[in-house]
């Protein structure tokens, strides 16, 4: 297994319920993924704004990180673990 | 109980000294509960990331840069991974391993998750670093209904729910004895020593398990013959404190079972440090005196956070034969001030004789830690900067840290990569 820090801007669907974020589907460099299980996240202040990072699995067998910052409401991915 | 006052308005009042709950308490053993992540980085990383669980995992850089393991994963010890070894090394030891930088402010909001949770159990809670916490569950046993150990194994099952890590506990009636017992069965066990049996536990354990005993402590009561903690406790008190000095007392009461330290809801640090390798060595003094400019920022920065001062500043530089330099001097007052250190960490770093080597990596850390003189200093130079400082935190408490930067560290941008809560620094990029 390894990873790949990516950082780049990303379409996401999300699914806002009760004060709670809950990301469906994510298009990164033409493709769509559709996130079949948010693993983990976790979330930190950055002055005003707070970055939410969340830890999905898709439709692939690799695991990706996801960052949504409230600061301007973009999303990013940060990271990819590859499996093999 | 409280105290008992006359009927009548027009008597004096009784005299009765009152008679609280906590006093009647004293008397019965305490009950502290010790909690410990395993491998905490490692485990941060494995529970955000399903597919690292079970697999080894190194903390510490990417398996091509220089630097040291900082943690590693249960899988990579079995493999012969120590924290301290070079990732190379551990790389061609564990060649499957999963090399990751590590990040700081992921650790902080998960042990800020294990504090929330501990809270639900005590309000008497001593968090000693990130993973690792003291409980004292003794006014709040009877609340729950439940025993020690299975409160242990609660807080154990909610921890891992939240954040997928798992981590040790030691039940104790004294702090230290919650601390050995909390490393007796690792990973995400639990050991409860009771009250009463303390001596019987601690008899067979060497002494480098008591807290404060370290390789040349151990080394030198193994001169004296003195290898487990029964030996240790029968040794005279003065001929440990002609040895060890104030320490020394402190070795034979913990070998005796006794702790008289209370849980400290907040503990001043002894040491506040941020250090930093280079990609590559580095003979650019200028590139070298921005690094150490930043990470001045960095720690004045956290001092003022946590309203403390130090007086006194070091500075560390390693070249590349892995030679050290490091110099330290007091400031002539104890000061929070980004300003005040940097001049002080200039003036050392213009003071250090220069080598034809090139630097591989470079550290501040500021000592003698007090508490923030509220009644500081009126009409002085000093408030201005303050000022100053002051200012700049408020926006970056707003707008992240690098929404404002001294210019002098822009040059930084074409070595590493800005983020809004700093620079991601070279390995360890624990240094945020």
């Amino acid at each position: 297994m390894s990873y790949e820090e990516i950082h780049e801007s990303i379409e996401v669907i999300t699914f806002f319920e009760q004060g709670k974020l809950h990301p469906l589907r994510f298009k990164w460099q033409g493709e769509v993924y559709k996130i079949s299980r948010v693993n983990s996240s976790w979330s930190v202040q950055e002055g005003l704004s707070r970055q939410y990072h969340f830890s999905v699995t898709a439709n692939t067998p690799d695991c990706f990180e996801l960052v949504f910052d409230t600061a301007d409401f973009n999303w990013k991915l940060a990271r990819v673990y590859l499996e093999g | 109980m409280s105290p008992r006052l006359s009927q009548s308005p027009s008597q004096p009042l009784s005299v009765n000294p009152p008679v609280w709950e906590h006093q009647v308490e004293t008397t019965r053993p305490k009950t502290i509960l010790h909690i410990d992540a395993d491998a905490f980085f490692a485990s941060v990383e494995q529970g955000f990331v399903p597919a690292l669980r079970h697999r080894p995992v190194i903390v510490g850089g990417t398996e091509d840069q220089r630097g040291v393991v900082h943690t590693a994963s249960y899988d990579a010890r079995k493999q012969g991974v120590y924290t301290g070894m070079p990732l190379r090394q551990a790389k061609k030891m564990v060649p499957d391993a999963v090399f990751l930088k590590g990040d700081f402010e992921h650790y902080k909001a998960v042990s800020q998750i294990f504090e929330n949770i501990y809270y639900q159990f005590t309000p008497v809670i001593e968090m000693t670093s990130l993973d690792d916490a003291y409980l004292d569950l003794t006014g709040t046993l009877k609340v729950h209904g439940k025993t020690p150990a299975e409160l242990a194994r609660i807080i154990q099952q909610k921890v891992y729910r939240a954040v997928g890590v798992t981590v040790s506990c030691g039940v104790g009636s004294a702090k230290f004895i919650a601390r050995i017992a909390s490393g007796v069965n690792k990973p995400n066990g639990i050991t409860s020593v009771a009250a009463g049996t303390e001596l019987e536990f601690l008899r067979p354990l060497p002494v480098e398990e008591l807290p404060g005993i370290g390789p040349r402590a151990r080394e030198s009561l193994h001169q004296l013959g003195v290898f487990t903690i029964s030996e240790l406790a029968v040794v005279p008190k003065a001929v440990l404190m002609q040895r060890f000095g104030v320490n020394g007392r402190k070795f034979w009461e913990f070998a005796n079972g006794t702790d008289s330290r209370e849980i400290k809801q907040r503990d001043l640090p002894k040491q506040i440090s941020r250090e930093t390798g280079f990609e590559e060595d580095v003979s650019d003094q200028e590139l070298v005196f921005e690094v150490l400019h930043y990470l001045t920022e960095r720690i004045g920065k956290k001092l003022r956070e946590d309203g403390l001062v130090a007086k006194t500043v070091s500075i560390k530089v390693e070249y590349s034969d892995h030679k050290r330099t490091i110099k330290a001097r007091s400031l002539p007052e104890s000061t929070a001030s980004t300003d005040a250190i940097f001049r002080m960490v200039s003036t050392l770093l213009r003071e250090t004789p220069l080598r034809r080597l090139r630097v591989h990596r470079v550290g501040l850390a500021v000592s003698k830690i007090d508490c923030l003189n509220l009644q500081a200093e009126l009409f002085t130079e000093t408030s201005r900067r303050e000022t100053i400082e002051a200012t700049m935190d408020k926006i970056r408490q707003r707008f992240g840290f690098t929404s404002i930067m001294p210019a002098s560290q822009i040059n930084l941008q074409k070595h590493y990569r800005m983020e809004k809560s700093g620079y991601v620094l070279h390995a360890p990029a624990l240094t945020r």
